[in-house]
């Protein structure tokens, strides 16, 4: 095992791109290495030793022998971990754009919020950040219509717009709040929020699941309520207590599924006629046991 | 508005010029000239006519440097030019703002000198219609030059556009009351609908005003997806609009023969931004089963379109372009100018035929107070206050040839009509004397020796 | 400055050179018999020596191309590489930036492209792009098939009207000969519908595609322009398409060839055969019809094809047939994205996932090669993909490969790289022919610029543009049979590319930036006829356009550096 510390020692306020920082190529790096290593900055690369305080204990024969952590204000070190496709980085502190962009393997800590497009288009490995998102988390590329499409993606805060845009595979858990628009253009996969969502979760959905624990605000007409389903199992996963399922959206014939928590949401049902505590009165009433 | 006389009072008529205000290009315009000035214009609307004949009110004239005091102070150009040039070559995070009222011919300069030394080119469609380009980007664009409209539409739809202020002649020219081939009739064949919060001119003469509530935009434009899905709603009231009128509406589209969707920043600006777009260009896709419909944006500047297109063929991306890594890159939230200021990132900060001053958030302007600023531009405004260096251009399509794009992407070639102030230069000829006095101070970075297939570009 | 190319293995196809071993010169742009002692000698002993290849329909610039670019950045970011001491960064895969096209043409070993389609109204865009498109000349092709004056003149069968309208647009565009897509068909789409089959009539004009083909051709001879009409025939990618392809190529048959064009042998050239032969009644049943196609080409001398393979890769799918992209979007619900040009045409855009493990997609693939090898003679079929339709045009070498050896075609289709249909419904399977480099030279090159009516490329001939390719394959050591992947390397890459004498490509290396040329028609003669006509249209542009006629011509700015082909009455 290979660790390698990034103390932060003087903050630029033109981000610094760590790309090329990542794992997969700097296994076999020595102290040395990276004393000579110049990190681009705007239009110019600068020594990366002017940034952080380096060290290197260990030794690692690959990328998954790797622990990288760094302290200090992240907010202009974008790109951490971007493209990794083994290994583990530890961040303390908050981090900006596109940490675990494109990865597709290994595990990306971090004690702190992170910036816009956390975690976009990717394939494999873990992102878990204990603070809060910003948009896009586990979002796509703009215009690309297949985002992230494996792996996980845990919040513990709240996340911010359009998180998993275009998802067509893997899991999203954000433990606070959403904002609007989660899971838009998704087609596969998994987005679970604890928290509240005040608006439109799963707009133009094609397929997949949202499952919204807290309450939500405002549905859109596109979803289809199919009635109140006890201890589904979605995408593989057990879920326990009453939800009320709909399928959406349907302006594109979709087929993806929204689970509110019944508990939360039961002025929704309020709309199907008189209600009572066994959900009795519903007209689409299914599954009910 | 108090009766004007005709002026007679001139020597020669320029027909034919082409309007630089807004995104209509409006090209049969006729300038009435005496003594080398504009004195009236033909066949412009109001606001196109003040533009083009008060070219000399505000008018910057000769360049300027900030001194120690921070004062402006009249210098000669290569002093201005070299002074210019050192603050871009010695930047680390350059931004190109602007272009938006420039010609193509500008352009190609800029993003030479942009691609060498590693800048971020970025136009008004960065707080404006930005949010359509990527919602283009994410749904489709399925759009019809104006003239197309004009001849064929039989139903207007201005959603979030308040036309009648914001492009005066658009309605008259290209799109509802002017006869086309098939609607001979001009507005008796049309219908035409406005969709907005506000009961706006536009909605005013329109035969039907849609007033769904702010930032219900996304929510509306579903419900009528899902109606034309054959879905009955079930909520009565959505987004402020009956249920009713919705189904009402819906059916009206489906059977126009040929309509047409405009849209403003009223779509682009609220809660939703780009996904409000997005449905839009769905829920016209989806119409085009039933019948024929397109969509154009409003574009604002005159030829805020052209950067766009501009950009898209020459490096392959819209709007928002960074070349500081030595190849194109772009990301919103990344690359576009108020987020770099913001982040305050800039180093440098070049704003061309635009006014970041009157325009930018206060963070963003903030920020821009704190760097050296060099503009390029013929009048005095807000973002002269925050210049370091000031660099008179001239004004195209007035005292300058040059190609623009119109809002529907029909290249317009602007003519010269009258000859510049003297002290005054093109903007062609000030950028690419930037561009070789940048070339002279500092080495191209980011050059690779040979040709390499990166697989880890970002 | 004076070069020899020493030792080289030529394929001059018309010249009749196939594979022998001698020297190619060039003085300053041109070709030349001798040189003097000062010559600087290039040592390429024992590599082929082509002349440079002419691309003879693409998409490569105007505004269907940046409406493409505009709305597909995950594209445009496939192909991103860094600026280099030589040439700026590149970007893009099916739809790169004008810079990148002109880079990797130039790596292909090619020198002329032409742009298979100009909307009149924005043609101004089309050659600001040519003109920042470098290492390529480009000759556009300005669109006609929908054109409402066309319609009016064919349906009143106004010739004369006709010609010097045509004459007078080619200057005005600056373009280069008569393109028609979709006859009719693209005019129906102004409201949302579209013409099956030659005798389908547009709304409101009363005019079928027949006519109008059968006007445009004769119209096309009777100006005598070096490039015969260039036609998209209707129902293009519709199953059962094959009955109107062979209508179309069959209505233009008995029109006589002007003497004027000479170099030329077809009246009508068709472009993309490949998406005009298919049977059946929908895709369930759909077959391949390139037998038949095929089988009526090496009957009939009057028409000449290309084919727009199938590459198996994502691209993205433009046309001026717009009403088949809505077809496709109805299919795979991805972006769409669509442009009308009033009075004149409309273009639809969609991104395109050709995949072997589809059956369509193999079905086009197969059909595609079957064309290749069922039509006889080579000089009848050009090498392309229609790029971007079919393919992206990087892939031309991939193609060649393919068409040299068979054992890797029927590799492809025995290990599953693409699906069972390519041999239930096609006859690939049982074709055995391969191409050598010599046909591969006539189809490349030239072909196409044969077709084109080039009288100064194409060939290595004395006074000709030094336009020549030089690839590090030796034809006497390698057996494309079984090397398909050497033959795929050494044509992705020249060696040296040579344009107008000028060394774009050197080792390998794209090592400059020369300016494109556009080259255009201007026909001779027809002066007053042209005044004539454009009084009469002119209170109808001007009440219908939303342009001013003075905004309407390509000014002169805009094409700075042009080869004009003049054509004498």
């Amino acid at each position: 095992m290979k660790t390698i510390t990034f103390d932060q020692i003087k903050f630029s306020t033109i981000a610094l791109e760590m790309d090329e920082i990542i794992p997969d190529t700097v296994y076999d790096w020595t102290e040395d290495d990276f004393a000579k290593y110049q990190v681009p900055i705007g239009n110019s690369r600068f020594p990366i030793t002017d940034f952080f305080d380096i060290t290197v204990e260990g030794e690692a024969e690959s990328a998954a022998e790797v622990k990288m952590i760094f302290k200090g204000d992240l907010n202009r070190t974008k790109y951490i971990g971007s493209k990794m496709s083994a290994g583990e980085i530890y961040c303390y502190g908050n981090v900006d754009l596109h940490v675990g962009a494109e990865m597709s393997g290994g595990y990306i800590y971090v004690e702190g919020n992170a910036a816009a497009h956390a975690g976009r288009e990717m394939s494999g490995g873990k992102l878990e950040i204990t603070g809060n998102t910003k948009e896009f988390t586990g979002a796509s590329y703009i215009g690309e219509w297949r985002g992230m499409s494996g792996g996980e993606i845990i919040v513990h805060g709240n996340a911010g717009k359009q998180c998993g845009e275009c998802l067509v595979g893997g899991k999203i858990r954000v433990k606070g709040d959403c904002d609007i628009l989660a899971g838009i253009h998704m087609t596969k996969g998994l987005i679970e929020i604890d928290g509240n969502v005040n608006r439109w979760p799963g707009g133009q959905m094609k397929n997949g699941n949202i499952v919204v624990h807290g309450h939500l605000g405002r549905l859109l007409e596109g979803f289809v309520l199919q009635g109140v389903v006890v201890d589904p199992v979605v995408d593989g996963e057990q879920f326990e207590g009453k939800y009320i399922h709909y399928v959406g959206d349907i302006g594109l014939n979709g087929k993806g599924s929204l689970y509110l928590g019944a508990e939360t949401n039961r002025e929704k049902l309020g709309e199907y006629g008189e209600h009572d505590d066994e959900y009795t009165s519903i007209r689409e009433y299914r599954n009910l046991e | 508005m108090t009766y004007e006389p005709p002026i007679t009072d001139y020597d020669h008529i320029v027909e034919n010029c082409t309007c630089a205000f807004c995104g209509c290009n409006c090209d049969d315009l006729d300038y009435l000239v005496k003594d080398g000035h504009v004195v009236a214009v033909r066949h412009a609307c109001r606001l196109g006519a003040s533009k083009i004949m008060e070219d000399m009110d505000q008018r910057l004239l000769v360049p300027m440097i900030r001194d120690e005091d921070g004062e402006l102070k009249e210098v000669d150009w290569d002093t201005a030019l070299d002074t210019a040039a050192e603050y871009i070559a010695n930047s680390i995070r350059p931004v190109f703002y602007g272009w938006s009222e420039t010609s193509t011919e500008c352009m190609k300069e800029g993003v030479e000198l942009g691609e060498y030394i590693g800048a971020v080119l970025d136009n008004q469609a960065t707080i404006c219609h930005g949010p359509s380009l990527q919602a283009v980007q994410n749904a489709g664009y399925p759009i019809q030059t104006l003239g197309e409209v004009q001849n064929r539409a039989d139903m207007c739809v201005y959603s979030g556009s308040n036309a009648m202020n914001s492009h005066p002649r658009h309605m008259a020219r290209y799109a509802v009351f002017c006869r086309g081939y098939f609607r001979q009739r001009g507005r008796f064949d049309r219908t035409v609908v406005t969709m907005d919060p506000k009961f706006s001119d536009t909605a005013k003469m329109s035969d039907k005003w849609i007033g769904f509530e702010q930032n219900g935009d996304y929510g509306f434009y579903n419900a009528i997806r899902a109606v034309l899905k054959g879905k009955e709603l079930y909520q009565d009231v959505i987004s402020g609009i009956p249920k009713e009128d919705i189904y009402e509406l819906a059916e009206e589209m489906k059977n126009a023969e040929f309509g047409v969707l405009f849209f403003g920043l009223g779509l682009t600006h609220t809660l939703g931004k780009q996904r409000n777009i997005d449905i839009a260009i769905k829920m016209v896709q989806d119409l085009n089963k039933f019948s024929k419909w397109g969509l154009t944006p409003m574009r604002g500047h005159f030829n805020v379109n052209g950067f766009n297109i501009f950009m898209a063929f020459h490096t392959g991306f819209a709007f928002g372009v960074d070349f500081c890594r030595g190849y194109a890159r772009y990301m919103m939230g990344e690359t576009n100018t108020i987020d770099l200021l913001v982040r305050k990132e800039p180093d440098c900060f070049m704003v061309i035929a635009a006014d970041p001053g009157a325009h930018f958030p206060n963070g963003a302007n903030q920020h821009l107070a704190d760097i050296p600023v060099i503009q390029i531009d013929i009048h005095w405004g807000p973002s002269t206050e925050l210049a370091d260096v000031v660099l008179p251009g001239s004004f195209i399509a007035v005292e300058c040839g040059g190609t623009s794009y119109r809002m529907d992407g029909v290249p317009i070639w602007m003519k010269k009509a009258i000859d510049k102030p003297e002290t005054c230069r093109d903007d062609e000829w000030i950028v690419r004397e930037l561009k070789e006095r940048v070339m002279k101070l500092r080495e191209e970075p980011n050059v690779l020796d040979a040709y390499e297939v990166n697989p880890n570009i970002l | 400055m004076e070069y020899i190319l020493k030792n080289g293995i030529v394929y001059d196809p018309t010249n009749k050179v196939a594979g022998e071993k001698k020297d190619v010169m060039f003085k300053d742009a041109k070709i030349v018999e001798d040189v003097s002692s000062d010559a600087k000698v290039i040592d390429v002993t024992d590599k082929i020596v082509m002349p440079a290849g002419v691309d003879p329909h693409a998409h490569v610039a105007g505004p269907k191309l940046v409406v493409g670019r505009l709305y597909r950045p995950e594209d445009s970011r496939r192909g991103v590489t860094a600026k280099t001491k030589y040439i700026r960064g590149e970007a893009g895969f099916s739809i790169p930036s004008c810079p990148t096209t002109g880079y990797r043409y130039s790596r292909l070993g090619y020198g002329t492209v032409v742009e298979a389609a100009m909307p009149p109204l924005e043609a101004k865009h089309t050659h600001e792009e040519i003109s920042i498109t470098p290492n390529i000349d480009i000759p556009a092709l300005p669109l006609f098939g929908n054109n409402w004056f066309c319609m009016e003149y064919a349906k009143e069968n106004n010739l004369e009207d006709m010609a010097a309208y045509v004459s007078a647009m080619l200057k005005i565009t600056k373009g280069y000969g008569i393109k028609i897509v979709n006859p009719c068909g693209s005019e129906a789409w102004g409201w949302g519908m579209n013409v099956h089959g030659v005798n389908d009539k547009a709304p409101y004009f009363d005019v079928t595609s027949k006519e109008l083909i059968i006007a445009l051709a004769k119209v096309n001879e009777m100006l005598g322009l070096p490039h015969s009409i260039h036609i998209h025939p209707n129902d293009l990618g519709h199953p059962g398409n094959v009955p109107t392809t062979l209508e179309t190529l069959d209505a233009v048959k008995n029109i006589k060839k002007s003497s004027k064009a000479t170099i030329r042998d077809q009246v009508v050239h068709c472009t993309h055969l490949q998406f005009h032969s298919y049977t059946g009644n929908s895709w369930k049943d759909a077959a391949s019809g390139a037998e038949e196609v095929a089988k009526y080409v090496n009957s009939h001398d009057h028409m000449t094809c290309d084919v727009g393979q199938v590459t198996l890769d994502e691209t993205t799918t433009m046309t001026a047939d717009a009403p088949m992209e809505y077809d496709l979007f109805k299919i795979s619900g991805l972006k769409w994205a669509n442009k009308d040009i009033e009075c004149e045409t409309a273009a639809g855009i969609i991104p395109c996932i050709y995949s072997g493990s589809a059956p369509v997609s193999t079905l086009q693939w197969a059909i595609g090669l079957e064309l290749f090898l069922h039509i006889d003679n080579p000089w009848q079929v050009c090498l392309t993909t229609d790029h971007p339709n079919a393919g992206p045009f990087i892939r031309y070498p991939r193609i060649m490969s393919w068409l040299m050896s068979s054992k890797r075609r029927m590799e492809m289709i025995d290990n599953g790289e693409v699906h069972k249909w390519a041999h239930k419904r096609t006859t690939l399977a049982t074709l055995d022919r391969e191409y050598d480099f010599n046909d591969i030279a006539i189809i490349s090159r030239a072909a196409p610029a044969k077709i084109h009516g080039f009288a100064d490329r194409g060939a290595l001939t004395p006074g000709y543009r030094a336009d020549i390719a030089v690839y590090d394959i030796n034809p006497n050591e390698i057996d494309p049979s079984v090397q398909y992947e050497e033959i795929e390397k050494g044509f992705s890459n020249a060696l040296y590319t040579i344009k107008d004498g000028q060394f774009v490509v050197k080792d390998k290396e794209v090592v400059m930036n020369k300016e494109s040329q556009n080259i255009w028609v201007n026909v001779k003669g027809y002066e007053r006829e042209e005044e004539k006509v454009i009084n009469d249209i002119m209170p109808f542009f001007t009440q219908y356009y939303s342009v001013k006629w003075e905004n309407y011509p390509v000014h002169d700015h805009y094409v700075s550096n042009p080869i004009v082909v003049d054509v004498e009455r």
